[in-house]
C-alpha cells in the first residue's frame, strides 16, 4: 500500500502537496517544475532521489527497511544542519513529502519506529509546520526523547519558541505540564553549554520556572546568565522583576561572587535580611569592608550586629564604613590629587569681567544676588571645609568675615547663609557641628535656624553613634519661632533621610498632628518625615500625613507650599509600586483642589524608577487632558513620566522624545514642568539633544517655563563642569541681567554646574547604574516639585529648599584603597561603558578608554577598569571607593 | 542639695587651677561635704572635635556639671556651651548619671566651642530691593523707558535723547507752574510742563513710563501729529517733533535775570552762523547771520562721513534775483559758525521728498560720524580766534592726562610730546595777551557724542525710531520705548547705516569744555 495514491483521511489534502497540483497544472506549469529540477547540480539531484527513496521506504512495511530508511534520512538531516544561512537541502526536499510522512505516521502502531518517525518528523516540522501548529512539539513529545542538540541549534530554538507557546496554551486549559518541563530541562542544559543563556533564561521565564536556572549555570555561564537576568528585570512586570532578580542573588552566593550578590540584595525588597545573608557568607573582613563601602554609598541604614561580625574591633571598623564617616576624608583625598582645593568665589564662577558693562554696576547691595551667591558658593565649595564667603579668616578687617558675609543677607537669606556652612562642610560632622556651633547662641532667629539647617546637612548621609545632629536639633523642635523650628525639622529630615528612625515618627507626627502648628512648620515635618522614612510604606506616618491634609482649610488648601504634602505622602511610598494602592484610594477622597494632584503625585512617586511603560503612558494620558482652570495636577504627571522612565537608557530616551512632543502640543501648565522633568531624567549627564532643547526652552516667553529651563540646565549639568553649559549660563547671565528672578535661577544653575568644582554628582543611580538610592531620589524629587512653582519656593522665602539636594550629593569617583583602607594608586582605564548584555563570550566592555591613575572621576556612561594585574579589585563595579588586594599570581616582570 | 550645683565654673576652675590637684580629685574634694550613697566612677572618653581625650573619670554621684567643668578645663569651651551627645540628647545640667546609661569605656562626643558668637554688624547692609523706586534707579545705572502709545516712537525717542541733557532738566525744573511773561500761549506753556513733568517720572521711576499727557499737549500745540490714518495715529518724524519741542521749549525757558544758573536754550542748542552769499556773475556779497538749533548734514554721492556732509549742508547754491543784472542768477551761500551751543545737534538730511511716490524716501547711504566731533574748521574767524587759548588748555590738560598715563614709556614718544607741547606754547603766548580775562569754563569747539537718534525702515513717516543715550559712567543704552537695554560703544558707532539696521538721524553732541587752571 502506498499512501501517495491513498491519502489517509487523518492528514487532509495538504495544500502543500505537490504531486496533485503539478500533475493538473498546465503545461506551462510543467515546465516551470522541470527547469526548477534541471537548476539542482547532479549532486542535489542525486540526494533529492536518494531522499524521495528512503520516504518511500520510510513506509515499508518491513520494519527493517524502514528502520535503515528512517535511520538514512537522519543522517542526511544532521550532516546538514550545519548551515545557519539557508534552509538544510534535506529539508528542502523532504518538504514534498512532509504530508505523506505525517499521514502515515498516524497509521503506525506504537513502536521504537514510531517514535523513530515522530524525531524526523519534528525536525521537519521545523520548516514545514503551519504557524501555530507546533507540530515540532508535538513530534517531539511523542519521539524518543533523544539528545536534543542532536539536531542542532535551530531546530532547539525553534523548540522552545513552541514551548512557550504550548506552555501558555496548556495553562489556560489546565492541563499537565510535566512533559514539557521534561523537554524544558533538556533544553535549557543545551543553552547553557553552548552559549545562549539569553534562550535559556528566555524560555524558564516563559514557563515560570526560574530556579531551574540555578541548577544548569556554571562557574563559566553565570556571570553572562545573571547579567541579562538583572537587565532583563527592568523591562519585566512586577513580581517578575524582583524574582529576576532573586535568582540572579542566588546564583551568585552559589557561585560566591558576594559583591555582586550585595549589589541585587540592595536592589530587592527587604535588602536587609538580603544584605546580611551576603555579609554571613563570608569570614573574609577585607571583602565585608567592601560590602560596607557598596552600602554606605547605597545609604542603606545598617547596623552592624554579632552575626555579621563576631569581633567587636571588626564591628567597630565596619560599622565606621557603613556609616560613612571616612567619606569626607575620601573626598579630600581626590580634590587634592585633582588640585582643586582652593576655594573659589561666586565671581570665579560668574565671571562677570568677561561680560562687557554689564557688572554689578552699583554699590549696593541686592539681598537676591548675595542670596544667589550663598548658594553658588555652597555648590561650588560643598564638602571642601573652605570658601572665601563663610570660612575665610575673619581676621581681615574688611569684608571676608563669616559674621559679614552671613549678615550681607537679608532676614531668611541668613537663614540660607548659616546652612551654607553646613554644606562647605558636608560629610565632615567633626568640623563641621564645631563651625556650626557658634551661630547656634545667635539671638536672631534665622541665623539659629540656619545653623539648624546646616547641622542636617553636614551629617547627611554620615551617621554617628553618638547622633550629635539628633541631639542638638531635638532640643530645637519644639521651640515656638515657626523658622527656628522649621531649621530643626528639616535639619533632622536631611541628617536621617532613610534612616526610618522611630523616635522621629513619634516627634515628628506629633507636630503633624498638632492643630497648632503654622502651616509650613506642617509642610516641612510632613517633608522631614518623607524623607526619613523614605519608602518605607510606614501606614502610621501615611494615616497621620492623610489627616493632616484632611483638616487642612479651604484657605490653607490655597497656599502653594500645600503641594510639598502630597510630596511627603508620595515619598513614603517611593517606587513601592502597588503598595500605595490604599492610600491612593484615601486620597482620592480629599478635597478636590488637592485630591487630583495628591492622586497623580502618589502615583508618579511610586512607580518612580520602575520603568512602568502602562505608568507612564497613563500619565501621558493625563497630560492629554484639557484642564479646568485652576487645576494643577498635569505638572506632576509630567515629572512623574520622567521620574517612571528613568529607570533604564532605552525608556529615558523614549521619555525624551514623549517630552518633546508635550511641549509642542501641551498646555503652559505642562509646558512649565517638561524642562524639570527633562532635567531628571538626564541628571548630571549633559546629553546634547537635551542640552540644545532647554537652551532653546530658557529663551521662551514664559517665565516660568524659561526659568525651569534654566534651573534643568544647570541640573544636567550639575557637577559636571560642562563648557557647554557654562556658556550658556554665561550668556543667559547677560541676557536676563534685569529680571531678578531669572537671574537668581542662573546663579543657581551656574552653581549647580559646578557642584562640588566638578567632582559631584546628583545621579540617584550608581553602581553601573544598577542601583537607585531612594534618599537620593526622594531629595531631587521633593526639590522638584518645589521647583514646579518656583516663585512661591525658592525665589520666595523657601529658598532652603534647595538644600535638599544635598541628599543626591555623591563624589563621582574611583578611589581605590589598598588593604589597610589607605588610598592606593594603581593605573585604571576609564572609558565610555559598552552594553555586553547577552553577548557572548568576554566581550571589551569599555570603549575609547583614557588610562589614569586612581583617584579618578567618572562621567556619567563612563566605566573603569583596572589596568594592572597587579592587584584584584573586590568589586566588580569600580566605583567609589573599591579595595584592592594584591594579586598572588602576579608576578614583577 | 549638693554643693556641685551651686558652684559656678569659675569657682571650679579655681579650684582645679590649684596645682598639683588632678581633676578627678578635685571632684572628689567638692563631693566630700555631701557624703554620697554610691561612689560610682565611670571612665570615658571624649570626643571634641578632631580630638579625642581618653580617661576622663565621671564621677556619678556629681551632677553632670562637675564633669563639664573637667571638660572645661581640657577643651577651653564654657560649659554652659557645651554639648554633650548621652542617649536620647543632649547631657542636661541637672540630669542624673544613673538614669543616662553612661557605661564604662565609651566614647561621647561633646560639640562646643569658645569662639566668639556671631552678632550682627551694628548697621545692616542696605539692599536694593528695600530701596524706595527712586533709589532703585540710581541702581540700575539708568532711567526708565517710555511706553509706546501707538505709533509714538518718534516722540520716545526725541524725549529720551533730549532728557540726556542734564542743564535742560535743571531748567524746566525751575520752570514755574504759572505762565510768565506775555508772549508764551497756553499751549506752549503746558507742553513745557509737561515736558518737565515727563522728565521727573523719568527720574523717579524704574517701571516704563507712559507719556500721555507729553502726547495729548504735543498734539494740542502741534496738530500735524494728531494726523490719522485709518483710525490710527500716524508715525511722525522725529526730526520734526525735535526741531518743535525744541524751538517751543527756546520760547517758553526763556531764562531770567534772577536765575542765572538756567541757561536759556539758546546757549544750550543754539547755533549762530554768518552767511556769505556771494554772487560769481555779479560779484555782489553780502552777509547774513541767522540762529539754528541744529546743523544739517546733507548726504550726496561724495560723502561718507559726517564732516563732508556738513561742509555741504554750509555751502549752498540758491537762485534769487539779482538786483545788478536784474535777472535771477546764481548765489553761493557760505555759511560759518558765529556762536557755538553747549549740546550741538546735528541733523542727517536722510529724508527727501520723492515726487513720483509722493513720500518721503530715505537714503541709506552710510555716513560714518566720530564719537569726537571737532567743528573748528566750520567757525568763523572770529570764533576761531576766541576758540584758541581754550582748546589749547583743553590740549595740555589731556597732554598731561596723557604723560601720567605713559609715564615711563619709550623716550621717542616722550620727544613727541614735548615737540608738540613747545609748538603749542608759543602760539598760546600770542593768545594770552589777546585774551585778559578768562571765565571758568569754555567752548572749545571738540564734541563728544552723548545722545544718537536712529530710524530704522525705509519712510521718515514709518518704521521705528530709538534713542540712544550714553550714561555718566561711559554705558550706552538702547531706549526701544519701554525697553532700555545696555549697548556698547562699537555698537554706537555701528549705527552710521548702509543697510537695513537702525541708521544715525540726529546726533547729539555735548561740548568739551576747557578749564582754566586759574
Amino acid at each position: 500500500m502506498s499512501p501517495p495514491e491513498n491519502p489517509s483521511p487523518a492528514a487532509p489534502a495538504e495544500p502543500s502537496q505537490p504531486p496533485p497540483p503539478a500533475a493538473a497544472a498546465t503545461g506551462k506549469g510543467k515546465k516551470k517544475d522541470e527547469k526548477k529540477d534541471d537548476d539542482l547540480s547532479e549532486e542535489d539531484l542525486a540526494l533529492k532521489e536518494q531522499l524521495e527513496l528512503y520516504v518511500v521506504r520510510a513506509q515499508d512495511a518491513d520494519p527493517g527497511v524502514q528502520k535503515l530508511a528512517l535511520e538514512s534520512m537522519r543522517q542526511e538531516i544532521r550532516s546538514a544542519t550545519s548551515s545557519m544561512t539557508s534552509v538544510p537541502k534535506p529539508l528542502k526536499f523532504l518538504r514534498p513529502h512532509f504530508g505523506t510522512l505525517k499521514s502515515y505516521f498516524e497509521t503506525m502502531p506504537e513502536s521504537e519506529l514510531k517514535k523513530y518517525m515522530a524525531d524526523i518528523l519534528s525536525v521537519l516540522a521545523l520548516t514545514m509546520s503551519i504557524e501555530g501548529e507546533r507540530e515540532s512539539l508535538k513530534y517531539r513529545l511523542l519521539g524518543s526523547e533523544g539528545d536534543i542538540g542532536s539536531w542542532g541549534h535551530e531546530y532547539v530554538r525553534n523548540l522552545a519558541g513552541e514551548i512557550a507557546q504550548e506552555f501558555q496554551k496548556r495553562q489556560d486549559d489546565d492541563l499537565p505540564i510535566d512533559a514539557l518541563m521534561e523537554l524544558v530541562q533538556q533544553i535549557i542544559s543545551f543553552h547553557m553549554k553552548h552559549n545562549a543563556e539569553p534562550e535559556a533564561v528566555d524560555l524558564l521565564m516563559e514557563v515560570e520556572d526560574l530556579d531551574l536556572l540555578v541548577e544548569h549555570v556554571d562557574a563559566t555561564n553565570y556571570k553572562r546568565a545573571c547579567l541579562y537576568l538583572c537587565s532583563s528585570s527592568n523591562f519585566l512586570p512586577p513580581p517578575d522583576d524582583s524574582l529576576a532578580l532573586d535568582i540572579a542573588y542566588t546564583i551568585y552566593l552559589k557561585f560566591g561572587d558576594l559583591a555582586s550578590a550585595l549589589r541585587i540584595a540592595l536592589k530587592l525588597e527587604k535588602s536587609l535580611q538580603y544584605v546580611k545573608q551576603v555579609y554571613t557568607a563570608t569570614d573574609d573582613l577585607l571583602l565585608k569592608k567592601q560590602f560596607s563601602y557598596l552600602i554606605a554609598r547605597h545609604g542603606l541604614v545598617m547596623e552592624i550586629d554579632d552575626e555579621i561580625a563576631a569581633d567587636d574591633n571588626d564591628k567597630e571598623v565596619l560599622q565606621e564604613i557603613v556609616n560613612n564617616t571616612k567619606l569626607s576624608e575620601g573626598y579630600s583625598t581626590l580634590a587634592r590629587d585633582i588640585e582643586v582645593m582652593e576655594p573659589k568665589s561666586p565671581e570665579d564662577i560668574y565671571k562677570v569681567h568677561l561680560i562687557d558693562g554689564r557688572g554689578a554696576s552699583s554699590s549696593l547691595d541686592s539681598a537676591r544676588q548675595n542670596l544667589a551667591a550663598t548658594f553658588v558658593n555652597a555648590f561650588v565649595n560643598a564638602g571642601f571645609g573652605q570658601d572665601k564667603l563663610m570660612t575665610a579668616p575673619s581676621d581681615s578687617s574688611s569684608s571676608g568675615s563669616s559674621g559679614n558675609w552671613l549678615f550681607k543677607n537679608k532676614e531668611h537669606g541668613k537663614a540660607s547663609a548659616a546652612a551654607s556652612l553646613g554644606m562647605i562642610l558636608l560629610w565632615d560632622t567633626d568640623s563641621g557641628l564645631a563651625q556650626l556651633d557658634k551661630y547656634l547662641h545667635s539671638n536672631d532667629t534665622h541665623v539659629v535656624a540656619g545653623a539648624l539647617l546646616g547641622i542636617g546637612i553636614v551629617t547627611c548621609g554620615v551617621k554617628s553613634d553618638c547622633d550629635p545632629a539628633f541631639a542638638i536639633l531635638m532640643e530645637y523642635i519644639g521651640k515656638d519661632d515657626s523658622n527656628i523650628r522649621i531649621g530643626a525639622i528639616l535639619g533632622l529630615g536631611i541628617a536621617y533621610a532613610g534612616s526610618q528612625k522611630e523616635e522621629l515618627k513619634m516627634h515628628l507626627s506629633a507636630v503633624l498632628g498638632d492643630s497648632q502648628s503654622p502651616l509650613e512648620v506642617l509642610v516641612f515635618s510632613a517633608i522631614a518625615l518623607g524623607l526619613v522614612f523614605v519608602g518605607s510604606c510606614n501606614e502610621e506616618i501615611a494615616q497621620s500625613i492623610i489627616f493632616a491634609l484632611m483638616e487642612r482649610s479651604e484657605a490653607e488648601l490655597a497656599e502653594p507650599i500645600i503641594r510639598l504634602l502630597p510630596v511627603a505622602l508620595g515619598l513614603l511610598y517611593l517606587g513601592k509600586q502597588d503598595s500605595v494602592e490604599a492610600t491612593a484610594e484615601v486620597s482620592k477622597t480629599f478635597d478636590e483642589k488637592i485630591g487630583k494632584y495628591c492622586d497623580v503625585t502618589l502615583m508618579s512617586l511610586a512607580y518612580a524608577g520602575t520603568g512602568n511603560v502602562l505608568k507612564v503612558q497613563k500619565l501621558l494620558g493625563i497630560c492629554s487632558q484639557h484642564l479646568e482652570k485652576g487645576e494643577t495636577h498635569q505638572g506632576p504627571a509630567v515629572l512623574g513620566i520622567a521620574l517612571i522612565a528613568m529607570a533604564e537608557e532605552l525608556g529615558a530616551e523614549m521619555a525624551v522624545r514623549s517630552l518633546e512632543r508635550l511641549l509642542q502640543y501641551g498646555e503652559q501648565n505642562i509646558r512649565r514642568a517638561v524642562p524639570l522633568a527633562l532635567g531628571i531624567l538626564c541628571i548630571s549627564n549633559p546629553k546634547v539633544n537635551v542640552m540644545d532643547t532647554l537652551s532653546r526652552l530658557s529663551h521662551d516667553a514664559d517665565a516660568d517655563v524659561s526659568m525651569a529651563a534654566i534651573i534643568s540646565l544647570g541640573l544636567i549639568g550639575a557637577g559636571t563642569n560642562n563648557a557647554r553649559i557654562a556658556g550658556m549660563l554665561h550668556n543667559l547671565s547677560s541676557y536676563y541681567y534685569k529680571e531678578a528672578a531669572h537671574l537668581f535661577c542662573v546663579r543657581i544653575a551656574q552653581g549647580l554646574v559646578h557642584l562640588g568644582k566638578g567632582l559631584l554628582t546628583l545621579s540617584p543611580y550608581h553602581s553601573d547604574r544598577f542601583l537607585l538610592s531612594p534618599m537620593a531620589l526622594g531629595g531631587l524629587v521633593t526639590v522638584l516639585h518645589a521647583c514646579l512653582d518656583m516663585k512661591s519656593t525658592i525665589l520666595g522665602k523657601y529658598h532652603y529648599i534647595l538644600y535638599i539636594i544635598v541628599l543626591a550629593m555623591q563624589p563621582r569617583m574611583l578611589l581605590t584603597v589598598d588593604e589597610d583602607l589607605k588610598p592606593l594608586s594603581v593605573p585604571v582605564r576609564v572609558g565610555q561603558a559598552v552594553d555586553v548584555v547577552g553577548q557572548a563570550g568576554r566581550p571589551k566592555t569599555i570603549t575609547g578608554f583614557q588610562t589614569h591613575s586612581t583617584p579618578v572621576l567618572l562621567a556619567a556612561g563612563e566605566r573603569a577598569e583596572l589596568a594592572t594585574e597587579k592587584y584584584i579589585p573586590l568589586t566588580p563595579v569600580l566605583e567609589g571607593f573599591v579595595i584592592l588586594k594584591k594579586n598572588p599570581e602576579y608576578h614583577e616582570e | 542639695m549638693p554643693t556641685g550645683e551651686l558652684l559656678s565654673p569659675l569657682l571650679l576652675l579655681l579650684l582645679l587651677s590649684r596645682p598639683g590637684l588632678s581633676i578627678s580629685s578635685a571632684a572628689v574634694l567638692i563631693s566630700s561635704p555631701t557624703s554620697p550613697p554610691v561612689l560610682g566612677r565611670i571612665g570615658v572618653s571624649v570626643k571634641w572635635q578632631k580630638e579625642v581625650f581618653p580617661g576622663i573619670e565621671i564621677d556619678t554621684s556629681q551632677p553632670p556639671i562637675v564633669f563639664k567643668s573637667q571638660l572645661y578645663t581640657l577643651t577651653g569651651v564654657p560649659p554652659e556651651r557645651q554639648k554633650i551627645m548621652v542617649k536620647g540628647g543632649i547631657l542636661k545640667d541637672d540630669a542624673d548619671w544613673s538614669t543616662l546609661g553612661v557605661k564604662d569605656g565609651q566614647k561621647l562626643m561633646m560639640i562646643g566651642t569658645a569662639d566668639e558668637i556671631v552678632k550682627a554688624p551694628e548697621k545692616g547692609p542696605v539692599f536694593v530691593e528695600d530701596l524706595p523706586e527712586e533709589e532703585q534707579v540710581v541702581a540700575l545705572g539708568h532711567s526708565a523707558g517710555l511706553y509706546n502709545l501707538g505709533n509714538t516712537c518718534y516722540m520716545n525717542s526725541t524725549l529720551q535723547c533730549l532728557h540726556s541733557v542734564p542743564e535742560l532738566k535743571s531748567a524746566l525744573l525751575s520752570y514755574p507752574d504759572t505762565v510768565r511773561g506775555n508772549g508764551i500761549d497756553q499751549a506752549s506753556h503746558n507742553l513745557t510742563l509737561a515736558t518737565r513733568n515727563t522728565f521727573g517720572d523719568l527720574d523717579q521711576s524704574v517701571r516704563p513710563v507712559a507719556p500721555l499727557q507729553f502726547l495729548q499737549t504735543l498734539r494740542k500745540k502741534y496738530p500735524q501729529f494728531a494726523q490719522q490714518h485709518n483710525n490710527v495715529y500716524m508715525q511722525q518724524d522725529a526730526e520734526e517733533c525735535w526741531t518743535q519741542l525744541v524751538y517751543t521749549l527756546s520760547q517758553t525757558l526763556t531764562s531770567d535775570s534772577s536765575e542765572s544758573a538756567v541757561l536759556p536754550m539758546k546757549q544750550l542748542f543754539g547755533i549762530d552762523l554768518v552767511s556769505r552769499v556771494h554772487c560769481a556773475e555779479s560779484g555782489e556779497e553780502s552777509t547774513e547771520t541767522e540762529s539754528v538749533y541744529s546743523l544739517k548734514c546733507h548726504i550726496s554721492q561724495d560723502v561718507n562721513h559726517l564732516h563732508e556732509g556738513i561742509k555741504h549742508g554750509l555751502k549752498t547754491e540758491l537762485e534769487k534775483a539779482s538786483p545788478t543784472l536784474g535777472r535771477t542768477a546764481v548765489y553761493t551761500r557760505e555759511s560759518r559758525i558765529n556762536e557755538l551751543p553747549r549740546y550741538l545737534t546735528v541733523q542727517f538730511v536722510r529724508f527727501f521728498w520723492k515726487r513720483e511716490s509722493n513720500q518721503k524716501a530715505k537714503i541709506l547711504r552710510k555716513v560714518d560720524y566720530p564719537l569726537e566731533l571737532d567743528v573748528y574748521e566750520f567757525c568763523s574767524d572770529e570764533l576761531k580766534q576766541k576758540l584758541q587759548a581754550p582748546r589749547q588748555m583743553l590740549r595740555d590738560a589731556e597732554n598731561a592726562k596723557f604723560g601720567l598715563k605713559a609715564h615711563g614709556k619709550a623716550s621717542s614718544s616722550k620727544e613727541n610730546e614735548e615737540s608738540s607741547s613747545s609748538a603749542g606754547e608759543s602760539s598760546s603766548m600770542d593768545i594770552d595777551k589777546a585774551e585778559s580775562y578768562l571765565p571758568k569754563k569754555q567752548l572749545t569747539g571738540v564734541y563728544d557724542l552723548v545722545a544718537v537718534l536712529t530710524h530704522k525702515g525705509r519712510s521718515a513717516d514709518s518704521g521705528h525710531y530709538v534713542g540712544w543715550v550714553k550714561q555718566d559712567d561711559g554705558k550706552w543704552i538702547e531706549f526701544d520705548d519701554d525697553n532700555p537695554n545696555i549697548r556698547k560703544e562699537e555698537d554706537i558707532l555701528k549705527l552710521s547705516g548702509g543697510g537695513d539696521w537702525h541708521m544715525a538721524y540726529i546726533c547729539l553732541y555735548k561740548a568739551r569744555m576747557a578749564e582754566s587752571k586759574s
